[in-house]
C-alpha cells in the first residue's frame, strides 16, 4: 500500500501527496544554511527556464551565467522573507525535488535539469489555469519569484523597456 | 545616492532618541505617558500631537528607518526593506497579494500619495449600521482640514502623465468625470517612484513630518523592534512587551518592557489586531481581527501605439469615482479607478503570464498602460471581510474569500477598464486575469470578459489597502473600540489606525487614519489631563 505524506503547504492548504515508499520526514528542506539547497536549485533553475525563456540568453555560457545570476537573487529574495514563508517555501521545493512530488504537483514527468523550456511551459499553463488551491499555491511560488528575481536587476531591465530611475 | 539634504540623518546628528537596529541598544526598560505601537499615519500624527502636549511617548516600530538618501528608486530594495513580509505578504489562501509599509513612516513612506476625505455616503453607512452618528462629513470636516494643513495637502496641479491621462482622456470621451488626485507632496520632482520612499523628501508622509516633529520634542523612537504582546491584568494595560528583530523578522536579542499611562496600537490592520491577540486581550463578542478589508484591485492591462512610460511621473494623478455612485451603497459593489506604476517587477510580476506571453509583456511594457479598479468592500452580506488569524509563532495572516459578490464586480470592472482604454486610443486591452487574452476591440474584449471563468487565482486581485479588524461602534456589541478609539474593555488602550473602519472606504485610507487620529489623539489628551494643540 501506498504511504501518504501530508505536507503543509501554505496554511490551512493541507496537500496529500502519495509519495511511493518516503514519508515526509524523508524529504529534504528546499532551504538550507540561508540558501536554496541544490535539489531547490534545480528546482528554481527550471522555472527560470520556463517562465522567463527568450528573456535568458540563448544557450551557451551567457546563459549559464544569468542563470547562476538568477539563482544568487533568488537566494537574497527569500533570504528576506520572513520565517514563517521561508519554512513554506523550503517545504514546497523539498517537495517538489522529489520525483513524486514533481509528478503530483506539477504533473511534469522528466527531471527538472533535463525539461526542456517547452515541456516546463505546458506543465506551467497546466497550473496556472488549474483549478486545484495547491497547483495554484505552487505555480505563483514558482513563477512570481522567478520574475521578481529576474526584473529587479537592473542588468535586465533594457529587456522591459526600462530606462532605469532619473538622476536626482 | 541623493545628494539632496537627509533630515533623519541630520535629526539623528541632532540627537534624536532612537534605539533598536544600528542604533542605540534597546533598553530591558522604559517607562512614558503613552506608549504608541507603529509609526504610520495613525502613530504620526499622535505621536506629534501627544508630543505637543508635553507627553513623554515611546514609538515602537518593528521596520527600519529608511530615509532619503537610502531611497534609491529600485524596487529590489525597497520591496524587502520597507515593505510588511518582504511585500509578500498574501492572504491566507495565497490568492491576493497585500502591499504593507513596514518602516519608519509605515505606509505613509510607500504609497503614492493619493489624499481623500472619507467619501460622505461610507459615513453616513457607518453612522446608520454602527452608531457613528456623530461621524459625518461636517463633524469631521475640520480634522480633515488640520491635516491638510498640516501634510500640505492639495490638487495636484501639473499634467497628468500618460499612465493617467489614458484614464482622463478615455473617460472624458465617454462622458464619464474624472478628478484630479489631491496629494500629499511639497515640491515633488514627478519621478514616479513613491513606491520605493521618496528620494527628495517632497513626500509629506510621518517619516519626515509628524515624526521629526515628535523626536525633535523628546520623543524616544524604538526601530526593528517588534510589539510582541501587552501584559494585562485585568480591565488595564500593565506593560508593552517587544523585542528586538532583523529585517527577516528574525528575534535578536532581549525584550524591551514598556510601562506607559496609556497605550495607542497603531501598527495597521492585519497587525494591530494581531498584536491584541497575541495579548489575550477580551473580546466577548468575537470581534477582533473581524471584518478586515482589502479594497480587491483588478486590473486592466492597454497596449499603446506609442510610449506610456507609466515609471515615469506622479504615480497617482486621476481618479474617477462614477463606477462606486450608479446603486445603493449596499448593492452591486462598486469600484474606484485610478491607475498603477509600471515598474517592471511590479508589473511583470502582477501582470500575470509566462515563457512567450511574458517575453511579449515585457516587450511592450513602455507602451502599456495599467488601469485598476479597487472594489469597495464591506457594505454587503456577501462582502464581510477577512478574519485575522495568527501562525503558530504568533505573526498574522488574513484570511479573506472573494465571494463571487467581489468577483462578479471585478468582470464588470474589467469591461469599464476596457472600454475607457479603447475611448482613449489602446490598440488591445487585457483585463488581467489567467484566462484573458489581448482584444483588438471592444466588441473582443465583451465577449471576451464574459466567457471568462471568475474564480480565485485565476482572476488576479491584489491589494494595497488593509482596514478594518478592530471596528469602531457606538456600543460594545457591534465594536472593538469606542467612537473615541478607547478599546471597549481595556480602559488605558486605544487603536489609532485604519483597524478601526467599520467597512473599507472606497478611497485610498491615508487621509481618514489621518483625520481619525487627529481627533482621537486631541480627546486623549484630554482624558490623560492635558490641552490638546490643533494640528495645524
Amino acid at each position: 500500500m501506498q504511504r501518504r505524506g501530508f505536507l503543509k503547504l501554505g496554511i490551512g492548504a493541507a496537500v496529500v501527496v502519495g509519495v511511493a515508499g518516503a514519508g515526509v520526514a524523508l524529504i529534504k528542506p528546499g532551504w538550507v544554511d540561508g540558501k536554496l539547497s541544490p535539489g531547490a536549485r534545480d528546482v528554481m533553475r527550471a522555472a527560470a527556464v520556463g517562465v522567463l525563456a527568450e528573456l535568458l540568453p540563448a544557450a551557451g555560457p551567457a546563459r549559464e551565467a544569468a542563470l547562476e545570476a538568477q539563482l544568487a537573487r533568488l537566494d537574497a529574495t527569500v533570504a528576506a522573507f520572513p520565517a514563517a514563508t521561508r519554512k513554506e517555501l523550503s517545504d514546497a521545493l523539498g517537495l517538489l525535488s522529489t520525483a513524486a512530488g514533481r509528478y503530483a504537483l506539477v504533473g511534469l514527468g522528466t527531471a527538472w535539469p533535463e525539461a526542456t523550456a517547452a515541456e516546463l511551459q505546458a506543465a506551467f499553463n497546466a497550473m496556472r489555469l488549474s483549478g486545484s488551491q495547491t497547483r495554484q499555491q505552487v505555480y505563483h511560488a514558482l513563477r512570481d519569484l522567478s520574475c521578481i528575481a529576474f526584473f529587479t536587476e537592473p542588468g535586465n531591465w533594457p529587456l522591459a523597456g526600462y530606462p532605469g530611475p532619473r538622476d536626482i | 545616492m541623493s545628494s539632496l539634504p537627509d533630515p533623519i540623518l541630520e535629526g539623528l546628528q541632532r540627537g534624536w532618541k532612537v534605539h533598536g537596529g544600528p542604533h542605540a541598544a534597546l533598553p530591558a526598560t522604559l517607562d512614558c505617558d503613552v506608549a504608541i505601537v507603529g509609526s504610520g499615519a495613525g502613530a504620526g500624527i499622535t505621536a506629534e500631537m501627544l508630543a505637543r502636549a508635553g507627553l513623554k511617548i515611546v514609538i515602537v516600530e518593528e521596520g527600519p528607518l529608511r530615509s532619503s538618501s537610502q531611497f534609491r528608486q529600485r524596487e529590489a530594495e525597497a520591496y524587502p526593506q520597507l515593505y510588511q513580509e518582504a511585500a509578500g505578504r498574501k492572504t491566507l489562501d495565497q490568492s491576493m497579494n497585500i502591499l504593507q509599509g513596514r518602516c519608519v513612516g509605515g505606509s505613509t513612506t510607500v504609497n503614492w500619495t493619493g489624499s481623500f476625505r472619507t467619501p460622505p455616503d461610507a459615513l453616513a453607512y457607518w453612522g446608520d449600521k454602527f452608531g457613528l452618528t456623530d461621524f459625518n462629513e461636517a463633524a469631521m470636516a475640520p480634522w480633515f482640514e488640520q491635516a491638510e494643513r498640516r501634510l500640505n495637502i492639495g490638487d495636484w496641479l501639473t499634467e497628468p502623465n500618460e499612465n493617467n491621462d489614458v484614464l482622463r482622456r478615455g473617460a472624458v470621451a465617454l462622458g464619464i468625470p474624472t478628478k484630479v488626485v489631491r496629494r500629499n507632496v511639497k515640491g515633488c520632482w514627478n519621478l514616479g517612484s513613491c513606491g520605493m520612499g521618496c528620494p527628495t523628501n517632497a513626500k509629506q508622509s510621518m517619516l519626515v513630518s509628524t515624526l521629526p516633529a515628535a523626536l525633535d520634542l523628546g520623543a524616544t523612537l524604538l526601530v526593528q523592534t517588534r510589539a510582541a504582546r501587552l501584559e494585562l491584568q485585568g480591565s488595564q494595560v500593565a506593560a508593552l512587551v517587544a523585542e528586538p528583530v532583523a529585517l527577516d523578522g528574525t528575534v535578536t536579542g532581549a525584550p524591551v518592557r514598556i510601562t506607559a499611562r496609556h497605550y495607542v496600537v497603531a501598527g495597521g490592520a492585519i497587525n494591530s489586531p494581531a498584536l491584541l491577540m497575541r495579548s489575550q486581550a477580551p473580546d466577548p463578542h468575537s470581534l477582533l481581527g473581524k471584518r478586515t478589508f482589502l479594497h480587491p484591485t483588478a486590473g486592466g492591462a492597454a497596449l499603446f501605439d506609442h510610449d506610456v512610460a507609466g515609471w515615469a511621473g506622479a504615480p497617482l494623478s486621476v481618479f474617477c469615482d462614477h463606477f462606486l455612485h450608479r446603486g445603493p451603497i449596499d448593492g452591486p459593489v462598486g469600484y474606484k479607478l485610478e491607475v498603477a506604476p509600471v515598474h517592471p517587477a511590479f508589473a511583470l510580476t502582477n501582470g500575470g503570464g509566462l515563457g512567450a506571453d511574458l517575453v511579449e509583456r515585457a516587450r511592450d511594457m513602455p507602451r502599456t498602460q495599467l488601469m485598476i479598479a479597487l472594489l469597495r468592500d464591506g457594505f454587503h452580506p456577501e462582502s464581510a471581510g477577512g478574519a485575522v488569524q495568527l501562525r503558530s509563532d504568533g505573526t498574522p495572516v488574513v484570511d479573506y474569500r472573494l465571494t463571487d459578490y467581489l468577483l462578479d464586480g471585478v468582470r464588470r470592472a474589467y469591461l469599464t477598464m476596457a472600454e475607457i482604454q479603447f475611448a482613449a486610443g489602446a490598440k488591445a486591452v487585457r483585463p488581467v486575469h489567467e484566462q484573458g487574452a489581448a482584444y483588438a476591440s471592444l466588441a473582443e474584449a465583451k465577449q471576451g470578459i464574459a466567457g471568462l471563468t471568475m474564480k480565485p487565482f485565476l482572476t488576479m486581485v491584489g491589494s494595497a489597502h488593509v482596514m478594518g479588524g478592530c471596528t469602531m461602534a457606538a456600543d460594545a456589541g457591534r465594536g472593538v473600540v469606542r467612537p473615541d478609539g478607547q478599546h471597549w474593555q481595556l480602559a488605558n488602550l486605544s487603536v489609532h489606525d485604519g483597524s478601526v473602519f467599520p467597512t473599507s472606504l472606497g478611497a485610498n485610507p491615508q487621509l481618514t487614519v489621518y483625520g481619525l487620529a487627529n481627533r482621537f489623539s486631541s480627546g486623549l489628551i484630554q482624558r490623560l489631563g492635558g490641552r490638546p494643540l490643533p494640528l495645524a
